[in-house]
């Protein structure tokens, strides 16, 4: 038996219900120890920010039940709440306070010791970077600052379990990269982070990793344990033609699967498909013109791009 | 408790960030109040004076003139001329020259003079009800007044003493409002129904703002309850609104003339009551409003319509409808505006006003509790 102790979410059966019949959420169970980052990935309507928020007990579960550190989210939320921080996705602070008072309402609302919320807030603002804006109402921070003091807002109560919901949507790269050197640093402090994220390069960063779609987590592993899963060679082909070269590669038998990524299209090939020469070959005597076609290492993108086409492909034959 | 309050504490002092930050809340609170009174005040007067009179005298005697004489000589009615025949009456009416007609029968000196009843006709234009009405009854209670002392001068002239002269003459007084000034009467009540207004509108907005904004949720997670997120809400709001209240009573005193009779101490618990019952009316409209928008239409209606019509500060309750009179029963405003106008004019104070009162209290206590539990803790 796993120690209870050591295990932050254990999730049994949650499922979420919007009206009568949409299920955002659909009888989804897993488990994260303490320590860990785990990234909740999937596309939008995935049901992640339903799940994120069930977990935080802001929403309701509609079946099924999770005990964070042992409390559970359905009957005992006021055992819950001192433990955890909830960033939703939207920027939820008051835009007409100022970054200290905002923080320093958050502390008194979570009833952080008196004499401790000067020193912590300082050092929260230090943190993320924001000592010198202290004393600017919140709506006059950009869009960077804003994620950061929400986050600071979040950490003011010193939460063991952090939940994270989209926290770098709409967040300039420089930030985001900053905001997770911050999580990186949480994490080695002992903080649990649970993170949903559209992009895959953050669920690159993250010690597990859950995919979730039509409101069901489809896989979890490590992010090395997914890539693992990827049965084949990752090429890059730079063109023009998406579409044309999508098309012409998509029928063959080896082509695992073909996604168009910006201007480049990935496809992903059996090892015993034919070599990279001979599918540049086969593009430009269809008239395809090419700037580049070049193997690259398996990462994130393509590995969900692999997994999610076959997930679809099982629930089509299943059905 | 301490960290109750301590909760209470920071949302209240927010909510006075908010207000203190926006200067379209001070100015709703504390300019608009009192630019709708003067609006209102002056817009619904139901003053009736220089009714346009004209003036058949068809008896042409002492007597007769100087009945017609008191016409002149009262404020109500103004003398725009006088007309030999009641054709020129219909004329006149017809071409709203004149609203008011007092017409002297022949042979009108003459039985006065034998002590029998002299007979007036007054003719009043029933298009504008109201200055019909009143007109009428002035023009009654003008008669009633002449005829008295007409019968009087007649028999002390007869050397017959008058209290045995027999006939009773009916004796009009208004009381409370004896001059039946409408700003004594309207104001009392319109203090009501603005500050209803300004209240009821500014909470609710309050919580739909929160849910808008997504603040909502992070109060969630919190361990603040919702007593005490209500509380929280509505402590700044009750200050404001007793300042309201007081801004709009110096405006009534010193504006309109209203005399403040009875005890400040009753008017100031019940308004502070009244302030509740209103910030638990906009609590409830924002714990169930989809969008700010949604929330400012009907906190609108809510306040506006029954305050007007059902508050009982322009229409009398016991003339509408039964079925309005007990929808009436269930809005603030008509206890609230029966303690304005007892403690402003009657100078009542609790001894009488206790039910309105108690009434007031039990509301607050309904609306808010009620509020605090549809504003359901976890959304769907």
């Amino acid at each position: 038996m796993t120690d209870a102790l050591d295990m932050a979410i254990d999730a049994r059966g949650l499922s979420h219900r919007f009206g009568s019949s949409v299920l955002a959420v659909d009888d989804v169970s897993f488990q994260v120890s303490s320590g860990e980052i785990f990234g909740l990935v999937g596309p939008d309507g995935a049901g992640k920010s339903s799940l994120i928020r069930m977990l935080s007990t802001v929403l309701r579960p509609s079946e099924g039940d999770a005990d964070i550190f042992g409390a559970s989210v359905l009957h005992k939320p006021d055992a819950v709440k001192p433990r955890i921080g909830y960033m939703s996705q939207r920027f939820s602070l008051y835009p007409d306070l100022t970054v200290t008072e905002n923080l320093s309402f958050f502390a008194n609302l979570r009833g952080v010791p008196r004499r401790e919320i000067r020193p912590r807030s300082a050092r929260l603002l230090e943190f993320a970077g924001l000592t010198e804006f202290a004393s600017r109402q919140a709506q006059f921070l950009s869009g960077g600052m804003k994620q950061k003091l929400a986050l600071a807002v979040t950490l003011i109560h010193e939460p063991d379990l952090l939940f994270l919901d989209e926290p770098t949507t709409g967040v300039d790269p420089v930030s985001r990269r900053e905001f997770w050197r911050i999580i990186a640093g949480l994490h080695r402090r002992g903080i649990t982070v649970f993170v949903a994220t559209p992009y895959m390069d953050e669920a690159e960063r993250c010690t597990h990793v859950a995919f979730m779609d039509g409101g069901r987590i489809l896989f979890r592993d490590t992010p090395a344990g997914l890539k693992s899963r990827v049965p084949g060679r990752l090429l890059e082909v730079c063109t023009k033609e998406q579409r044309t070269t999508r098309a012409l590669l998509e029928p063959h038998p080896w082509a695992l699967s073909v996604t168009v990524l910006g201007d480049v299209v990935r496809l992903i090939f059996t090892p015993d498909g034919p070599s990279e020469l001979e599918i540049e070959t086969l593009l430009s005597s269809a008239g395809v013109v090419t700037q580049c076609v070049r193997p690259v290492r398996v990462d994130m993108e393509a590995t969900f791009a692999f997994l999610a086409e076959e997930a679809r492909q099982n629930r089509e034959v299943a059905s | 408790m301490r960290e109750a309050l301590r909760r209470i504490g920071a949302i209240a002092s927010k909510e006075f960030i908010h207000i203190r930050r926006d200067p379209r809340i001070m100015i709703a609170v504390l300019v608009m109040p009192t630019i709708q009174l003067l609006l209102f005040a002056y817009a619904i007067s139901f003053d009736v004076s220089d009714v346009p009179t004209i003036l058949l005298d068809g008896d042409r005697t002492t007597a007769s003139r100087e009945y017609l004489a008191a016409y002149e000589q009262s404020d109500f009615f103004n003398v725009v001329g006088r007309v030999e025949s009641q054709q020129a009456i219909d004329d006149a009416f017809d071409r709203s020259t004149a609203r008011i007609a007092v017409m002297v029968r022949p042979g009108f000196g003459e039985a006065l003079a034998r002590g029998e009843k002299a007979s007036v006709a007054v003719l009043v234009d029933g298009s504008e009800p109201n200055s019909a009405q009143l007109g009428q009854a002035y023009a009654t209670a003008l008669n009633q007044a002449l005829g008295r002392e007409l019968t009087f001068e007649y028999l002390e002239r007869q050397a017959i003493d008058p209290t045995r002269a027999g006939g009773i003459t009916p004796f009009i007084r208004t009381w409370y409002n004896p001059e039946r000034r409408s700003a004594d009467f309207l104001v009392p009540g319109l203090m009501v129904v603005v500050i209803m207004i300004v209240t009821v509108q500014q909470t609710a907005v309050t919580l739909v703002k929160e849910k808008e904004q997504g603040t909502f949720e992070q109060i969630l997670v919190s361990p603040i309850r919702r007593g005490e997120l209500m509380l929280g809400k509505v402590s700044p709001w009750v200050l404001l609104g007793v300042i309201d209240m007081l801004v709009v009573t110096l405006v009534a005193i010193f504006l309109f003339g209203v005399p403040l009779r009875g005890d400040v101490l009753t008017l100031g618990v019940a308004t502070f009551l009244f302030v509740l019952c209103s910030l638990g009316i906009g609590l409830l409209v924002s714990a169930r409003a989809s969008s700010v928008e949604v929330a400012n239409l009907v906190a609108l209606l809510i306040s506006f319509l029954p305050g007007f019509m059902l508050s009982g500060f322009a229409f009398p309750l016991h003339s509408i409808p039964r079925f309005l009179q007990v929808v009436s029963y269930a809005f603030p405003g008509r206890y609230m505006v029966t303690v304005t106008r007892t403690v402003f004019l009657k100078g009542g104070s609790f001894s009488i006003l206790w039910p309105q009162i108690g009434a007031l209290a039990l509301y607050a206590v309904v609306s808010l509790t009620l509020a605090s539990v549809l504003y359901s803790r976890r959304p769907d």
